[in-house]
């Protein structure tokens, strides 16, 4: 009688120990799928940050060009003209970013190439400032995206006339790496 | 009774294991919540930092433009801002990491805690814009002005919107209210300092309580509370370079910045960038120069004269080659060497001189 009483004691025990493990597995198994989930959701946040930080590097970047005391326009004591550089120190300004790159502009500028695209009346290409991310030690390059962003330009020329300045005109590209 | 014993203890078992587990199940999350919660402070601190720091080079480029901009999120916040070395450093106290920046110079109280922060910026020019100053403020910064100088309204009406800045005749005008900084500005040569604290700021924090004496046209001294006492900040007299004039953001800066040496390290800045400025306009010269060379009858004349130096005494080339040595001697052993700085005023001027009579021709290339 004994047996017979103690075997399905037994057995609602097994089944609530196997109950327990099978509540203790699919709770772990729910955790994992939050720690994926979680894993997966950083990974993609983490992407947009990269690009909202890249667009917003590129604005500043674009902002501190147009307003460059080394190539913009200036008339005496008076304001300077507005998205205008002055080709007279365009021309010689690249030299002197590139001499003190490491010292000075790259602070400014960072990993970035700036260029201006004369459109009117010629078509000169003018490299402001290059700096590409250095390549990986395997030989792949150091950057996986360019942000480049685009602004006209006047190009106030005075060399080719003292009295009347020539007004050409062009836009400034400003690509940042990342 | 042996067998509801055991049932007993089976069941105060379960709901022991169930609170256990429970507890430690709770425990997860609130660890989950309180690292999270830090998490968001950290990356709050970062965002803030990066927003102001394109607020910055928006306001240093948009010429004297007031922007206003709201941090009522960072309220319980403190902002600090400090110099040194040439690298301006600001952030939120205690809270992320802080922005280090070496070209802009950024002229600002040592702290902050406000709702909305008051950012203006200037072009220091000398004689041509070198850089743009960027001045940092807050409406719970109170500045008192004190003296009889047409610059205090000058800078009043400058500042127009600041909401934070006061004439007063006497230290004795001087209500605290609700601010949270004071900074007396005195241009009568700092009859209070012996006088001590003003009552009404005998009990705020020291270092919430500052003041610069101007003591003459082109120096300034800074002090500090100390107990009931001024101490004086700077050992020698802090100089003003600039040409002067209207809207001189090297003296508007001394109002600003939060101590001497934050000031000389934001003007070692801008000497810096024109260092590099000088070479772009002695490139420009030396275009000008050979635009003139390549016609006999355009070397013979004015233009020419006031360019080269072996025209006019007072011409181009010589002031700038004048103002390239003196900024050299200036930048030798910065900021050491910042009172050989007030030489440049001179050879700036002769070189705006030089320009404005190019200038006035009508029909010269100027040099800027």
């Amino acid at each position: 009688m004994k047996k017979k009483n103690l075997c399905p004691r037994k057995r609602k025990g097994q089944m609530q120990m196997t109950e327990t493990i099978a509540v203790l597995f699919i709770f772990f198994i729910l955790i994992l799928f939050g720690i994926m989930f979680y894993y997966k959701y950083q990974g993609v946040a983490f992407k947009e940050k990269q690009e909202e930080l890249l667009g917003a590097r590129a604005m500043d970047t674009t902002l501190k060009v147009l307003f460059l005391p080394e190539i913009s326009c200036t008339k005496g004591e008076a304001e300077p003209e507005d998205n205008c550089f002055d080709m007279m120190k365009l021309r010689h300004a690249n030299e002197t970013f590139k001499k003190y790159i490491t010292k000075y502009y790259f602070n400014l500028f960072s990993y970035s190439r700036i260029y201006v695209q004369e459109v009117y009346p010629e078509q000169t290409q003018y490299i402001l400032y290059d700096k590409e991310i250095p390549f990986l030690e395997d030989g792949t390059k150091g950057w996986e995206k360019k942000e480049p962003t685009f602004f006209t330009v006047t190009l106030k020329d005075e060399s080719k006339s003292a009295i009347i300045p020539h007004y050409g005109f062009g836009y400034v590209v400003v690509e940042v790496y990342s | 009774m042996a067998v509801k014993k055991k049932a007993q203890i089976a069941v105060t078992f379960n709901w022991v294991y169930i609170l256990i587990a429970g507890a430690v199940i709770l425990l997860f999350f609130i660890g989950i919540v309180v690292k999270q919660k830090s998490i968001s402070e950290e990356n709050l601190a970062t965002d803030v930092v990066r927003v102001m720091e394109s607020i910055f080079t928006g306001a240093g480029v948009s010429e004297k433009t007031k922007n206003f901009v709201d941090i009522s999120g960072l309220a319980d916040y403190t902002l600090f801002f400090g110099c040194s070395e040439g690298v301006t450093e600001y952030g939120i106290s205690g809270k992320g990491k802080p922005v280090q920046n070496n070209i802009d110079p950024i002229f600002a109280p040592l702290e902050l805690k406000d709702t909305v922060l008051v950012l203006w910026s200037l072009p220091y020019k000398l004689p041509f814009k070198v850089i743009d100053f960027t001045f940092v403020s807050s409406r719970k910064s109170k500045i008192y002005l004190m003296g009889n100088t047409p610059f205090i309204n000058e800078f009043i009406n400058a500042t127009s919107g600041f909401d934070n800045i006061e004439k007063i005749n006497d230290v004795s005008e001087i209500d605290p209210a609700r601010n949270y900084q004071f900074k007396i500005v005195d241009f009568s040569g700092g009859q209070f300092i012996s006088q001590g604290i003003p009552s009404a700021l005998s009990d705020v924090d020291d270092n919430k309580v500052t003041a610069v004496v101007f003591t003459g046209q082109d120096q300034v001294d800074y002090y500090q509370k100390e107990g009931q006492m001024w101490k004086k900040k700077n050992k020698l007299p802090v100089r003003i370079i600039s040409l002067g004039g209207e809207r001189d953001s090297a003296r508007f800066a001394t109002i600003f910045a939060g101590d001497d040496k934050t000031y000389v390290c934001s003007m070692g800045k801008a000497f810096l960038r024109l260092r590099y400025l000088l070479e772009v306009y002695q490139s420009k010269l030396t275009e000008m120069k050979e635009f003139y060379e390549t016609d006999p009858q355009l070397m013979a004349g004015d233009c020419y004269n006031y360019i080269s130096d072996q025209g006019y005494e007072v011409n181009v080339e010589s002031s700038l080659r004048s103002l390239k040595n003196r900024l050299d001697a200036c930048l030798v052993n910065f900021p050491i060497s910042y009172d050989y700085c007030t030489e440049m005023v001179g050879a700036a001027e002769k070189l705006r001189e030089a320009n404005a009579n190019l200038a006035e021709r009508g029909d010269c290339l100027t040099l800027y």
